[in-house]
């Protein structure tokens, strides 16, 4: 009986979910001429070809790690939206240092990662740092920073890495050595997804299991009790956005040394704002970020098949996972004890 | 001053008005008496005896769960703040609802701006604010910003804001030189007897009877949520008053056994702290504990003791005065550095400092020691030594919850501080800060902290204890401080001589005997 | 690049600023106004760019710019009611409800425009109208001041008239006054009888309809169209604006202009030979270290 108590939230949360697609599916699905076609290519599409399966996860890379960063930011009370720009220069950096330093082969992907790591982290730690030494708010500089680091970095792209025999404006062809490489054959799974996932649980042992990560939670619950037992806030304020930077960062080196072969955004690519969705529909649970990001990356192959198919823009998911951000955070659903109630008794009834 | 009952009708009476919340806790007893019109009136109590909730009461704040209130003779119900105004009841607040950027005039009418057109006449407003501090004779300037102007002066607005409705007759006031300084709260005696004179009747609640002997014509008393006394001031001493607020004497439990202290622990001298708000004011405290020693802090509400408790646990620095830790200058350490050197400290307030509510009991239970080899092993917590802990902290505790997992926003109050506790003491200090240790929780609770406070000073730890429960101090403390206006005004050996009656006077402001 | 210096050069370079400046003080005086009753609009952003696609939408359905500023003015209001919404009754967080509400409607621009259209990038299609600059009729032909004062956009004038209005509202009516009361002290102005919840969605809706003016003047400003995520953060540099404001309307619109200023001689650097890439970058810095400047500045004064 506990357990179905405890379990409550979580269904009450999956029951919002459904409830969220079908107030989004069914009206665009009226206006196909296949409306059931359209749906089961939705929902059950991903699962009929093993390279669509594969791509889910392969999309919950970005996604797992951009939730984490966000996540443990979050955790220590810290609004902190540089995850877009750090994302995007930390591809960036880890393109241009893979074209532009000469390494040996071995040392041409950690050497690449570890600079692209440092440069874009920057854009969650310049933020973190003047909140910290000047109280600037970190969300307004952060903001402004995402737009700064996307416009720098096309400088980049456009004069210094850009491949003049290519048709767009993109990079030259990162090397071979440097890609990471493919983990399931016939699918484009890469070694990327395996780190996110050791990221999500390292995260998890960081948040729950060392004095850092306890340090931080302490912070973000009650700054109050974190300044009653002396600790010193603004330092676990700065730490947690140079983490959360890296990991960002870190993110987009993987995404492009393990998908891309050149260097070809032309804009903030959005996995920053996918992260905050994550995590808030993981509750920033480090863990909980891994179903999380799959459940979220597989809207997003069904909505680009249902793009591909039936003539229905991939920005359908864009607007789902709005939804399910104001939704999941709108305690007054979440947290309604009638609801809830409702839910586990309902649970109740069904065991018996 | 003068003026009694005009007739035989008494303005305001209030007839067996009891309060009882819904958990339980009761704050007034069968409470009745008389208010004369135009009178001066006081009401004056210990801390918890019930007098904000009778105030309360007849503000429409809160409403009586038994007795009735007459005004000139008819009961009414005072059902919200709107209804008391339309009956002529005025309150000042103790926490200014003023707001910064706009100015006076904009302050006192607020709600009620005149209009021309679709802009505020300021025309008018200044005319009004001129005309409602001429009739009650208090001098404000309707054009300035009230986030510039001193507290005192802040006061007189938040009065004249109080005044500002039509057909006002009773102004209350809730412990109004709580915030002021000696000249200011001269200044606003004068004002309220010029309130007076034009007819208001006033109320208000003070714990200086030193202020209570200059005002007011009437005193009540309560004590214990009941009327302890009411009677004209002419007819009764203050000492008097003193015993009524106080109490008789009455056996206290002794609780501490003789013990030998150790040398000079922790020396205050001179200590000041300027503060916009009195409560934490100080004005120079003197006074010291000894290894194995605990003393106690007598004094009501709002005295300083929350400035003290701030400075000795490194939240604030004094602005002047010294503090010496076994020998060391510690006037300006930070919490970080009086935790290293083995303070621990129990807060007043449990919700924002005591504890975070969201986290387990584990985790409150081991914050602070969390990076003690015990509990870490380089940057890893040993979660089973954590367990281990948290195991034996609820079993000695007696904590009961659901389970070490549990969040602490599931625990009762009690074991919440049980849990608070365990944490501070645990690092077993050479100096504890135990702020209302048992206030709000049950006897058991409260009992088993004692007990630990009184183990943790036996084994030589230096204790500062405040507590507005007069029966715990004098149960545990070794030497008793009062402290009143953000000085101590007198050091007691503690002993079956030390009564509340003995220690009314100088928590009330009439005494003050030399350290 | 010493023609920059020239007296002319710099006269040149005010319709300009007047120009980038408009969506940002726009903008800028609906967050102000939000914040003054205590909320945060970050979904400022979202509500300009869907009212800049609703603008293209509406003038070229119906031919009329004038209509099309109504149809941005109401998109706006209407998100802003969504907000509230979600806020006061989901009791959703208000600052992750207004990221949601730019997701909404950069997802949302997109699909209604393909949906439209047919293409996701650009409303080319669409005969969209574009609201009129203005010529003053005497002052235009004076020589100097003509420049300077003449010919510049509806909205700009707009913009600029409404900065003393909001100003003046704020200080001299009832209305400003509650609404400045609820955002600093909504306890106080509580107990003086004011709905504070009242007020702060009435606040949330003003900005909206701001925003929405903003986003009218993107898409039918100077140009006739609507592009994928126009609005460029102009919204979150808005926020920037306000917060250097120093709480007055006045301070608010001298923030933008600086901030427009970045933009503005970015823009007449672009034909120097200056990557415009790296000049894009500016209008973004700038603000930061404004930011960091006017933080410290309140500090020496505390």
């Amino acid at each position: 009986m506990v357990i179905r108590e405890a379990l409550a939230p979580f269904i009450l949360t999956v029951l919002l979910l459904i409830g969220i697609l079908a107030l989004v599916l069914v009206p665009i699905a009226m206006t196909q001429p296949d409306p059931w076609g359209m749906i089961d290519t939705f929902l059950l599409g991903p699962f009929r070809n093993p390279r669509h399966t594969g791509n889910i996860v392969e999309m919950a890379t970005p996604a797992m790690l951009c939730g984490l960063a966000v996540a443990l930011m979050f955790r220590t009370g810290m609004f902190n939206l540089g995850v877009e720009g750090a994302f995007f220069l930390g591809g960036l950096a880890t393109v241009a240092t893979a074209l532009l330093v000469p390494l040996p082969a071995l040392a041409l992907v950690p050497v690449a990662l570890l600079v692209g790591t440092l440069i874009g982290s920057s854009v969650c730690i310049v933020p973190g740092y003047l909140r910290s030494r000047y109280e600037v708010s970190e969300l307004v500089s952060s903001l402004m920073l995402n737009f700064a680091a996307l416009f720098i970095g096309l400088y980049v792209v456009n004069y210094v890495l850009r491949d003049p025999s290519a048709g767009a404006m993109v990079s030259y062809k990162i090397p071979l050595e440097a890609r990471l490489p493919r983990l399931i054959a016939g699918t484009r799974i890469h070694l990327g997804t395996l780190f996110a996932v050791v990221a999500c649980i390292a995260g998890s042992i960081y948040l729950f299991r060392t004095t850092w990560g306890f340090e931080s939670r302490i912070v973000g619950a009650n700054p109050g009790f974190a300044t009653h037992l002396g600790l010193p806030i603004r330092r676990i304020m700065l730490r947690a956005q140079i983490i959360g930077g890296a990991i960002a960062a870190f993110a987009g080196g993987i995404e492009m040394l393990g998908l891309y072969q050149r260097f070809s955004w032309q804009s903030l690519p959005g996995n920053g704002w996918t992260g905050v969705v994550v995590a808030i529909l993981a509750r920033d649970h480090p863990l909980l970020l891994i179903p999380a990001a799959l459940f979220l990356s597989y809207l997003q192959v069904g909505g680009d098949l249902v793009a591909r198919n039936h003539d229905v823009p991939s920005e359908v998911v864009g607007l789902i996972q709005a939804l399910i951000l104001i939704f999941v955070t709108a305690s007054a659903i979440t947290r309604n004890p009638r609801l809830l109630a409702w839910v586990a008794g309902r649970r109740t009834e069904n065991e018996a | 001053m003068a003026a009694s009952t005009t007739g035989d009708l008494p303005f305001l009476r209030f007839e067996g008005i009891s309060k009882r919340y819904s958990n339980g806790t009761q704050a007034l007893s069968g409470v009745s008496f008389s208010i004369a019109a135009g009178d001066i009136h006081a009401i004056c109590g210990e801390n918890g005896a019930g007098k904000s909730t009778l105030m309360k009461i007849l503000f429409g704040l809160e409403q009586p769960t038994a007795g009735t209130i007459h005004l000139d003779g008819e009961a009414v119900s005072i059902a919200s703040p709107r209804v008391a105004a339309s009956l002529g009841i005025a309150m000042v607040h103790q926490h200014f609802s003023l707001i910064p950027s706009l100015t006076v005039a904009e302050n006192i009418l607020l709600g009620q701006e005149p209009r021309r057109g679709l802009f505020i006449d300021r025309a008018e407003a200044r005319r009004r604010v001129l005309a409602l501090s001429a009739r009650y004779n208090l001098d404000v300037d309707p054009d300035a910003r009230v986030g510039a102007l001193s507290v005192a002066a802040q006061q007189k607005i938040e009065i004249l804001k109080a005044l500002s409705r039509d057909g006002v007759r009773a102004l209350i006031l809730d412990e109004p030189t709580a915030v002021l300084t000696p000249p200011e709260t001269d200044e606003l005696f004068q004002q309220l007897r010029d309130l007076q004179r034009a007819g208001l009747t006033i109320l208000f609640i003070s714990h200086k009877l030193r202020e209570v002997r200059a005002l007011a014509d009437h005193v009540t008393t309560l004590r214990l949520r009941q009327v302890s006394g009411d009677s004209p001031m002419a007819q009764i001493s203050d000492t008097e008053i003193a015993a009524l607020v106080m109490g008789a004497s009455r056996p206290t439990p002794v609780l501490r056994g003789g013990r030998a202290f150790g040398d000079t622990s922790i020396d205050v001298r001179g200590l000041q702290l300027a503060a916009s708000n009195g409560a934490d004011r100080l004005t120079g405290v003197d006074f010291s504990i000894r290894a194995g020693e605990i003393v106690g802090i007598a004094g009501v509400d709002g005295s300083g003791q929350r400035g003290l408790v701030s400075v000795l646990s490194g939240a604030r620095r004094p602005t002047g005065g010294d503090v010496s830790w076994n020998g060391s200058p510690a006037t300006s350490l930070e919490t970080v550095e009086w935790r290293r050197n083995g303070m621990a400290h129990l807060p007043a307030d449990r919700f924002h400092q005591g504890g975070a509510r969201s986290l387990s009991v584990t985790e409150n239970a081991l914050a602070g020691a969390h990076r003690l080899a015990r509990f870490a092993y380089g940057p890893f917590l040993r979660k089973r030594a954590m367990q281990q802990r948290v195991g034996e902290i609820i079993e000695e505790f007696g904590v009961r919850c659901p389970g070490p997992g549990a969040p602490l926003s599931a625990l009762s109050g009690g074991n919440a501080q049980k849990v608070i506790a365990a944490r501070e003491f645990a690092t077993r200090p050479s100096f504890l800060i135990a702020d209302q240790p048992t206030r709000g929780i049950d006897i058991a609770a409260a009992a088993f902290i004692q007990s630990r406070i009184l183990e943790l000073a036996a084994s030589g730890a230096a204790i500062l204890l405040i507590s507005a429960d007069l029966d715990e101090l004098l149960a545990l403390s070794d030497r008793i401080a009062v402290i009143y206006g953000g000085r101590i005004v007198a050091t007691l050996d503690n002993g079956p001589d030390v009564t509340p009656e003995r220690l009314g006077p100088f928590m009330l402001g009439l005494e003050s005997a030399a350290w | 690049m010493s023609d920059l210096f020239d007296m002319s050069a710099i006269i040149a370079l005010v319709p300009v600023l007047l120009r980038v400046t408009t969506p940002i003080l726009l903008a800028a005086l609906g967050v102000h106004i939000s914040q003054r009753a205590g909320v945060l609009n970050l979904g400022i952003e979202g509500m300009m760019l869907s009212a800049a696609l609703a603008g293209v939408i509406v003038s070229a359905a119906t031919g009329s710019a004038w209509i099309g500023l109504l149809g941005a003015l109401f998109t706006g209001l209407a998100l802003a009611g969504m907000l509230a919404f979600a806020v006061h009754t989901l009791k959703a967080d208000l600052i992750l409800a207004g990221i949601a509400l730019n997701m909404l409607a950069a997802s949302g621009t997109t699909l209604i425009l393909f949906m439209l259209t047919g293409d996701k990038g650009m409303s080319g299609s669409l005969a969209s109208q574009v609201l009129p600059s203005v010529t003053l009729p005497v002052i235009a032909d004076i020589l100097v001041l003509g420049t300077l004062l003449s010919g510049h956009h509806v909205l700009t004038y707009l913009a600029l008239i409404l900065v003393p209005v909001v100003a003046i509202t704020m200080m001299r009516t009832p209305f400003g006054i509650r609404m400045r009361a609820v955002g600093e002290n909504a306890e106080a102005a509580a107990t003086a009888g004011i709905n504070v919840i009242r007020m702060q969605v009435v606040a949330l809706l003003i900005s909206g309809l701001f925003a929405g003016a903003a986003g009218a003047f993107l898409s039918m400003g100077y140009v006739s169209w609507f592009s994928q995520n126009m609005s460029a953060g102009r919204g979150f540099v808005a926020l920037a604006a306000d917060l250097m404001g120093y709480g007055s309307a006045w301070g608010t619109m001298l923030a933008s202009l600086l901030l427009g200023t970045a933009e503005a001689v970015v823009i007449s650097l672009q034909g120097e030979g200056l990557p415009s890439e790296l000049l894009q970058a500016v209008p973004y810095i700038v603000p930061v270290i404004a930011l960091v400047i006017h933080a410290q500045r309140r500090k020496k004064a505390a």
